[in-house]
């Protein structure tokens, strides 16, 4: 249903004119249904094979109906331990990374921003490699030294790119991005560097680059849920701001946008979105900038729209490109975003019109 | 509603050779003008952009800002909104000073037009103009319907009833500045300010913004500020003209006594002798 | 979102009533491996959680029933056992080898896919593989015991989840040769087969330390011995402290190392510079042979190889930490003095 839906939007794209925008509300009931369905499929399944009538039933009986027990311990096991967090992770994960992604295209006025422009991968990489050589075992609340790690790498990587991309005879926001490029460049030497004194652990370190979700647990998700949600939900009411910077800093200062209040705070919730997703799933690349690009086709620049139709987009694509992955043998689902996102960025900047102007 | 247009009265001072701080002009144009500058430096490391610069706008005033490259037009209109802040000197919005209000309070103040904007993501017409009622949106509900109102009636206004619907992109440059004047229309601020309109604009659409801002003016009673680069436009369209020089305003007054040939050649470097008929068509 | 209620908060009652169950059933039945006392030093026998059976009138002499069990894993968790595990799941090749050679193996129900010995283990259903362990398999297989290799081995995400989900785990990593006989007492323990645990562990001392003396006892010096890892880019040899080091001591051998514990590679001169006297293949079964070696530009100045002592082993046998770690231990003996004179190996033995 929803490879379906990807082909539809992609058909729209080719014959596109901006007179056929789509209306948000009626998108939005369509993408809640998709995701439903995505999450439904999503736990339904797996490497071992569950009767769809059992799990439906587990899903039921947990939500509360009053419905006989005839599966197994071990099905419902795997249903409510296993699956549904993982999906449920995914959704949070895809939802999150869509809305910072959204929140850095609109920042930084570039339609190829993603989550991870200003160096928040490479910090969060950085970050998690560290920890997998520190010989020591912690784990609170279900998330390691390795999650723990990564969370502050990358908002640390931010918080370096701000202070030392403003100032200086650049524009704000070239500054920004160069020198979320020269940062990030940084630190990916340093975790090359780390990575090469790795030995043993270098696959830990490679599993969390390319991205997966194994390791989802209710605990963790409650943990992350919060900063998830609460961060998207304090973007989107800062939508006024993003909506102003479409014509550029000055013009957002014109229709009075406190531009270098705004610019703080945005990139704070959105960084703090990225890190708290990254930290327990890895770099999930792709999600973070096809999902508001297809968005924004669909409806128009505003960011009231975009963001929470980004954001069930991202969790759509994450769930179905988790479930390729868990039945393809359990690959890294970045490598399914990638495969998935790359082919399909490129056919969507071949029929795009007029180029991009930065 | 035309609203009541002071007379411009014979003591205007104009044309004494820099420098002469005068600080009559905002007592002429009134207590609450529009927008007023009063001694305005501007200041930086290496250079000094604005020498002291008396500036006042009355309401229902069209006043065209004029002069050469590098004389601080553009530093000018940033230090009125507020996005410059001056080493010394005031600068007033509607009687108050800018340095105490908020961007959104300016924002209610004063309408910018900017030069040259690009679209980093496609959008509509209307959506653009749309972007003109931020300063009144409700920052959680977005736009109510006053403000869809006063969109679709900014866009009536400017006359791109046309263009509606259409990619903002596709637009040809003349087109864009006009959907951008419909933005700042939307803003409803008394104040409308211009950072060179028509640069890159065939005639036909340099004569479309002029006369636009001109009904704006005399039929809305929005006072407009332009910075324009072409005197003949200047000249034909805008009653009152102030020459900034160096970074002082060596003239100010009615185009035929600001732009005689002898201040052309003294502030352009060009002896040419500009013909036309009065402001006011 | 309505989230389900916290599923641990709920299993944790419902553990302990099947464990209790478990116990009730186990003692009744009275059927408690033998197992003499004192034969697994790792381990501490936790008193059984009802009455203690009494069964002096059998055949066979039963001490106290061995489960339920509590153990302390090679990386310092404790596993408690509830009951002799029939459902065992093993996660490395050389912890399925050790299940199968102390009786346990008509009990394991998958292994790896990489698992190849003994014969009756690699048609398994497989729940690991070198991108990780199917964690979601192992619970549908309702397993019992899940024994895991540490040092990232496995994957400890996966450990974690699976004892998250109440599932004993039991993590084994063996550095060195001794370690590698109590990790088959603890292994064999973990899966009701102490005593036979025990009695391998001790008989695979014996022949160790039996063929270290033969070797010692040889006379001549110790040859300089290179382990040959992989040579077909960079040379990889042992690091300094590694497993194949001890083995190659316990040989007879003097091992030529990389220099650093963290370092598998050695430069080429720094390898002349060592001059090894014999060069045991441990990359012979991926087609290295002797004649290749010694045709390698500027390895031809080594004593090896104008000896012509350049001898292939099986790596397998000589590096896993298993039952078979004898028979590598002779191999490799030969490999680097065949004309040692080693004990000769004992009938095999049988798993009671």
């Amino acid at each position: 249903m929803t490879i379906g839906g990807r082909t539809l939007a992609l058909a729209r794209l080719r014959g596109r004119r901006p007179a056929g925008r789509l209306h948000p509300a009626a998108l939005a009931v369509v993408g809640l249904a998709a995701l439903a369905a995505a999450v439904v499929l999503g736990v339904g399944a797996g490497s071992v094979a569950l009767a769809p009538g059992d799990t439906l039933g587990i899903l039921l009986r947990a939500a509360g109906l009053p419905l006989e027990q005839t599966w197994s311990a071990a099905a419902e096991t795997i249903v409510l331990e296993l699956r549904l967090p993982r999906v449920l992770t995914a959704v949070v994960v895809g939802g999150g990374l869509a809305v910072a992604g959204a929140t850095f295209q609109g920042l930084l006025r570039n339609p190829l921003a993603d989550p991870y422009v200003l160096g928040t991968a490479s910090g969060a990489a950085l970050g998690a490699a560290i920890a997998v050589l520190i010989p020591v075992r912690v784990a609170l609340l279900d998330l390691g030294l390795l999650n723990a790690l990564a969370f502050a790498g990358g908002l640390a990587a931010v918080a370096v790119v701000y202070r030392l991309g403003r100032g200086g005879p650049l524009a704000p926001l070239t500054g920004l991005l160069l020198t979320g490029y020269a940062v990030g460049s940084l630190l990916a030497a340093g975790l090359a560097m780390t990575m090469y004194l790795s030995g043993a652990n270098l696959r830990q370190i490679f599993a969390f680059l390319l991205g997966g979700l194994e390791g989802s647990s209710w605990l963790r998700l409650a943990m992350t849920l919060p900063l998830v949600v609460g961060g998207s939900l304090a973007i989107l009411a800062r939508a006024r701001a993003l909506n102003g910077l479409l014509l550029g800093e000055e013009a957002a200062a014109h229709l009075g946008v406190d531009v270098r209040r705004e610019r703080g705070i945005l990139l704070g919730l959105a960084t703090l979105v990225t890190a708290a997703a990254v930290a327990i799933s890895g770099l999930i690349g792709f999600v973070g900038l096809v999902a508001p690009h297809l968005v924004r086709l669909a409806v128009g620049p505003n960011a009231r729209h975009v963001l929470p139709l980004a954001a069930i987009l991202g969790a759509v694509l994450l769930v179905c490109a988790d479930l390729v992955a868990r039945l393809l043998g359990e690959i890294p689902v970045g490598v399914v975003t990638a495969v998935i996102g790359a082919p399909f960025f490129l056919a969507l900047l071949r029929t795009a019109r007029g180029g991009y102007e930065l | 509603m035309t609203a009541a247009r002071p007379a411009l009265p014979d003591r205007h001072p104009s044309e004494a050779p820099p420098p002469a701080v005068m600080t009559a002009a905002a007592t002429a144009a009134g207590p609450r003008a529009v927008a007023a500058l009063d001694g305005v430096v501007v200041a930086y490391r290496d250079r000094v952009v604005l020498r002291g610069v008396d500036l006042a706008i009355a309401a229902g005033e069209r006043v065209a800002l004029v002069g050469p490259n590098g004389a601080g037009k553009s530093t000018l209109l940033r230090v009125l909104a507020g996005l410059v802040t001056p080493s010394s000197g005031t600068v007033t919005l509607g009687g108050d000073p800018v340095a105490t209000l908020d961007r959104p309070a300016i924002a209610r103040r004063l309408a910018a037009v900017p030069g040259q904007v690009t679209f980093p993501f496609s959008a509509r017409v209307e959506e653009i103009v749309a972007l003109g009622r931020l300063p009144h949106e409700d920052p959680f509900r977005g736009p109510r319907a006053a403000d869809r109102a006063a969109v679709d009636a900014a866009i009536a206004r400017v006359g791109i009833e046309r263009l509606r619907g259409r990619d903002a992109r596709e637009l040809s440059l003349g087109e864009r500045q006009l959907v951008l004047v419909a933005l700042a229309v939307a803003q409803a601020a008394p104040l409308l300010v211009l950072d060179e309109p028509t640069v890159h604009l065939d005639l036909r659409h340099q004569v479309a913004v002029m006369e636009l801002l001109a009904d704006l003016n005399e039929q809305g009673g929005t006072t407009v500020l332009a910075v324009l680069h072409d005197l003949a436009l200047a000249r034909h369209f805008f009653p009152r003209l102030a020459v900034l020089d160096g970074g002082r305003i060596v003239a100010d007054g009615p185009p035929d006594r600001v732009l005689s040939r002898e201040r052309v050649r003294a502030v352009f470097g060009v002896d040419v002798a500009l013909t036309g008929g009065p402001p006011g068509r | 979102m309505h989230l389900p209620p916290p599923w641990r908060a709920r299993a944790l009652p419902l553990t302990l009533v099947t464990i209790a169950a478990l116990a009730l059933a186990a003692c009744s039945a009275g059927a408690a491996p033998p197992s003499s006392p004192g034969a697994v030093p790792t381990t501490s026998i936790a008193p059984a959680a009802t009455d203690t059976p009494a069964p002096e009138t059998t055949a066979s002499p039963s001490p106290a029933p061995a489960f339920p069990l509590t153990l302390t894993d090679d990386e310092g968790a404790v596993v408690v056992l509830p009951a002799r595990p029939e459902r065992i799941v093993s996660l490395t090749p050389a912890t399925t080898e050790i299940l199968f050679a102390v009786g346990a193996g008509p009990r394991v129900i998958a292994t790896t896919d990489f698992d190849d010995y003994p014969p009756e283990a690699v048609p398994l259903p497989d729940v690991a593989s070198f991108q990780g362990v199917d964690v979601e398999k192992i619970v549908g297989l309702e397993a019992d015991l899940v024994v895991a290799g540490g040092n990232s081995f496995n994957s400890p995400d996966a450990i974690a989840r699976l004892r998250s989900l109440g599932i004993p785990v039991l993590v084994v990593y063996a550095p060195d040769v001794a370690t590698v006989l109590e990790d088959i007492e603890l292994v064999a323990a973990a899966a009701g087969e102490g005593a036979a645990g025990a009695a391998l562990a001790s008989a695979m001392r014996a022949e160790i330390e039996a063929i270290a003396a033969a070797v010692a006892a040889g006379g001549g010096d110790r040859p300089r011995v290179f382990y040959e890892l992989d040579a077909t880019k960079e040379i990889y040899g042992p690091a300094d402290g590694s497993f194949i080091v001890e083995m190659i001591r316990l040989a007879g051998g003097t091992a030529i190392t990389t220099g650093s514990p963290t370092v598998f590679s050695i430069p080429l001169e720094t390898l002349l510079t060592a001059d090894p006297e014999v060069i045991v293949l441990g990359d012979a079964a991926y087609g290295v042979t002797a004649e290749q070696v010694a045709a390698r530009p500027g390895w031809g100045g080594m004593t090896a190889v104008r000896d012509g002592a350049i001898r292939p082993v099986d790596d397998v046998v000589v590096t896993r930490p298993g039952p078979r770690l004898v028979e590598g231990l002779r191999a490799l003996a030969l490999a680097i003095d065949p004309t040692a004179q080693l004990p000769p190996a004992p009938a095999p033995s049988v798993a009671p």
